[in-house]
């Protein structure tokens, strides 16, 4: 049988992913570690509250200015805070690998937390969430939730 | 003075820096961009593959492949109201097959469908031309069935 879904808005996905994105590629540009280091911060304490980290840009700014309207689906929420977490994860070691001199090495950390935050902003395909749901399926204890019925793992579920 | 031009020849260090990372960045932008077309090349290259399969295929008119699935909300409340709406304003000039993936697992792995609804457009010789993943309106289907009419 499969599980009962939650409500999941992602256009604050979107907006959090968008900001990841740009915030990390500053930081690459301009070379300044730090902001990784923020940007991991900002994404493990929204793990740890259950949103997403820059839910407040959404929340504040975009949605009251009518520029962002919610997109609220029937999803499990759990995947998608999975995902923000790993991505913190990687974005801290990043930081802390670029500040101890493994600028290659860490660079190439935040890279990826960037083309797989534009994999699921622009294509719809999560790949924490993928991540969670295989690992559902070797029963691994703390991921419990089954992907949406008809939608392959880590796929943006339509309305 | 020594000190302003040893300013200045670090301020250029940085800029150059600047620039050179501005141009990595744009450059694996621009390879994964890349990296995407090709992989919706490779997915319209598999389903041309298996496209000879439909035998309900007229030769000769344009026509639409949409995936679905029963329980697809999206397909009832939108995908389906936009083809019918379609069909209704083409008439005989545009053929739409219908595939419903938890019956035929098979063709959606051909045609690598990963989720619904998801429509192909064909040509009038039954070859994919062009693929929406996600709901399609009438008129985006319009303007891809006239690029291959």
């Amino acid at each position: 049988m499969p599980d009962a879904l939650g409500k999941v808005d992602h256009s604050s996905l979107k907006v959090n992913q968008g900001t990841i994105i740009v915030l990390l590629l500053v930081s690459f540009v301009a070379n300044v570690p730090w902001l990784t280091a923020a940007v991991a911060v900002v994404m493990v304490a929204g793990t740890m509250a259950g949103r997403p980290g820059f839910f407040f840009i959404y929340s504040w700014l975009l949605r009251p200015a009518g520029i962002v309207k919610p997109n609220v689906l029937a999803d499990n929420p759990e995947p998608h805070r999975f995902a923000q977490g790993f991505g913190g994860v990687v974005a801290a070691i990043s930081a802390l690998s670029t500040l101890l001199g493994a600028a290659v090495f860490g660079w190439s950390l935040a890279w990826l937390v960037i083309v797989l935050a534009a994999l699921n902003l622009f294509v719809g395909f999560c790949a924490g969430c993928a991540v969670y749901y295989w690992l559902h399926r070797l029963q691994v204890p703390g991921f419990s939730k089954n992907p949406p019925t008809g939608f392959f793992p880590g796929m943006r579920p339509r309305t | 003075m020594r000190r302003d031009a040893k300013k200045r020849g670090v301020g250029g260090v940085m800029l150059l820096q600047t620039v050179v990372r501005l141009i990595a960045a744009a450059g694996i932008i621009g390879f994964s961009v890349t990296a995407f077309a090709l992989v919706k090349m490779v997915v319209l290259a598999r389903a041309r593959r298996s496209s000879a399969g439909f035998s309900a295929f007229r030769r000769g008119v344009p026509g639409i492949v949409y995936f679905t699935t029963p329980d697809c909300v999206t397909c009832k409340a939108a995908q389906r109201p936009a083809l019918r709406a379609l069909v209704k304003q083409l008439d005989r000039n545009v053929q739409v097959i219908e595939v419903d993936a938890t019956d035929r697992p098979d063709l959606a792995r051909q045609w690598s469908v990963l989720s619904v609804p998801t429509t192909f457009i064909l040509d009038r010789d039954g070859k994919p031309r062009q693929v929406n993943h996600g709901f399609a309106s009438a008129a985006k289907l319009l303007s891809q069935l006239q690029r291959v009419s």
